[in-house]
């Protein structure tokens, strides 16, 4: 019997890259697992990957609405009967550019995506966690939700506001038996990094490959992260001895963040 | 089959408190231990409790001695063959008095004490550790390595300054097979605190020790202490294979106490 068995977890964004690994994880210890996506052939073929029967399903939603967010949660609980565990890891930014030349349209996508879409499914969730008296939620920020560098400010910015909403979130429902933390991975070659890296970079006036030395640069291990990384904490964060663990910003960046 | 099946862990500390914990998680996992500490009986009374036969050991010693650091790798390898993951976990509040009161004398016995053993114990495993290309350095620091409190100077300062030491040395190695990281416990209830807390509390200026149990608790956001099981979870999953990309990180276990 699996350290998450009965447990029933959400994952924005679960079909591929770090979300899939998550749910991979949770699958794995037991829990019930909603991947979710814009994608609905996507979806299917994630579900048929993952192979788990009726532990898993795929819920289709633009976490990036409000509509879809609330529907996402509200559907986990009639298919599956509760939500323990709530990951807000859908994510990302396109259109980056410096902020001289950042259109309003950039900015409030990556707001959209990053940060309304955890505080959505956040409130959503925390309305059935509360009552139950146990909850995780898990943010999966970045890096640069600690430090930032330039040519992606909507990235940076979004991912610094999640912390704060993290923090925050995590001193209210504190005493209630919900733990909220930030997830705080270096840079990893997801394929949403393949599809928006190399932009990103032309918006810091480098090439893709330059991009990714410099983060690998930055960290200890002169390496990127991998998505398994970001799985490993998140599997400690939702077991029982993840009662003690909130508020925190994580860094699993090799050691790439200087706090 | 456990997370650390064939490995091979010494902790300094390790009879009782979050030294235990981990001990008894690692052995959980299938690791062989070795745990350390002053007293020869508090160590056969441990060795008798967690019952792990020939995969635990005792290595007696004042943690805050280098030849007992450096001693218990050195039996650690001996006894058996190798050391996969070095926890440095003893330390503590050996004085409590504020700065203006402090003397020499105090102020040395909390270096030795939290600072200095790390410092001797991952020299010694580093040298043991790097040949191999592969390992696992888990400093038990505190969340006065980030914060700090009054009264408290010396503990306050180790704990940062241990928290330093792991930025720097986990970079040295960090292309290695090598991870060094630091766990940052709230206030637990450990024997240490308990024996320990009525003079702190003093120190800084609080009407008691429940007083002082009050302030750490109000700090965080669960408003309660921290426990000893929460931390060897933690260490668990750093020391396994798994965590080969994490390092040189402040991972906290502190209930939402810490700002950053």
């Amino acid at each position: 019997m699996g350290e998450l068995s009965g447990r029933v977890a959400v994952i924005t964004g679960g079909t591929r890259g770090i979300g899939r690994a998550i749910a991979e994880a949770f699958l794995r210890d037991g829990a019930s697992v909603v991947i979710n996506g814009r994608d609905a052939a996507k979806g299917e073929r994630a579900v048929a990957e993952i192979d788990a029967g009726d532990q898993v399903c795929f819920i289709q939603g633009d976490a990036a609405v409000r509509e879809d967010c609330d529907r996402l949660i509200d559907e986990t609980v009639a298919r599956y009967g509760r939500i323990d565990i709530l990951v807000n890891n859908a994510g990302g930014s396109s259109n980056n550019a410096p902020v001289a030349e950042l259109t309003d349209e950039a900015m409030d996508n990556a707001l959209k995506l990053n940060l309304w879409s955890t505080f959505w499914c956040s409130r959503k969730a925390l309305g059935y966690m509360i009552p139950q008296q146990w909850g995780r939620i898990m943010n999966i920020s970045s890096v640069e939700g600690k430090v930032g560098k330039p040519g992606i400010a909507i990235y940076v910015t979004a991912k610094h506001a999640v912390n704060g909403l993290t923090k925050s979130m995590a001193h209210e429902v504190g005493t209630l038996g919900i733990t909220v933390n930030a997830l705080c991975p270096g840079a990893i070659e997801t394929d949403m990094m393949k599809d928006e890296g190399a932009k990103a970079a032309e918006s810091m006036g480098m090439e893709y490959k330059d991009l990714l030395d410099w983060f690998a640069s930055e960290s200890a291990i002169k390496r990127l992260n991998e998505v398994e990384d970001v799985a490993l904490v998140a599997s400690l964060l939702a077991s029982e001895a993840g009662a003690g663990i909130t508020g925190s910003m994580i860094s699993i960046d090799g050691g790439s963040s200087p706090y | 089959m456990g997370k650390l099946e064939g490995k091979v862990a010494a902790i300094t500390g390790g009879t009782r408190s979050i030294g235990r914990a981990m001990a008894d998680a690692f052995l959980a996992e299938g690791a062989s231990v070795v745990i350390n500490g002053r007293d020869q009986a508090k160590g056969d009374e441990a060795l008798a409790e967690m019952g792990a036969g020939d995969r635990v050991a005792f290595y007696a010693g004042d943690a805050a001695k280098q030849a007992t650091v450096e001693g218990l790798v050195d039996f650690t390898v001996e006894r058996f063959g190798q050391l996969d993951i070095m926890v440095l976990n003893s330390g503590g509040v050996v004085n409590s008095a504020p700065v203006f009161m402090m003397t020499d004398e105090e102020w040395n016995l909390e270096i030795d004490w939290n600072l200095n053993q790390v410092f001797w114990g991952m020299r010694k495993a580093l040298q043991h550790m790097m040949p191999r290309d592969s390992g696992r350095i888990l400093v038990t620091s505190s969340v006065e390595g980030k914060i700090a409190k009054p009264g408290i100077p010396g503990y306050n300062a180790t704990k940062h300054a241990v928290n330093g030491l792991v930025k720097s040395a986990s970079k040295e190695v960090g292309t290695t097979g090598i991870t060094i990281n630091s766990i940052l416990p709230g206030l637990i209830e450990t024997d240490i605190v308990r024996s320990t807390g009525p003079d702190s509390a003093i120190a800084m200026g609080l009407p008691s020790y429940e007083a002082m149990l009050d302030v750490f608790t109000q700090e965080s956001a669960i408003k309660k202490c921290n426990t000893v099981e929460q931390v060897a979870a933690v260490a668990v999953m750093l020391a396994s294979d798994a965590a080969r990309n994490i390092t040189g990180c402040m991972f906290p276990v502190d209930g939402g106490t810490m700002p950053y």
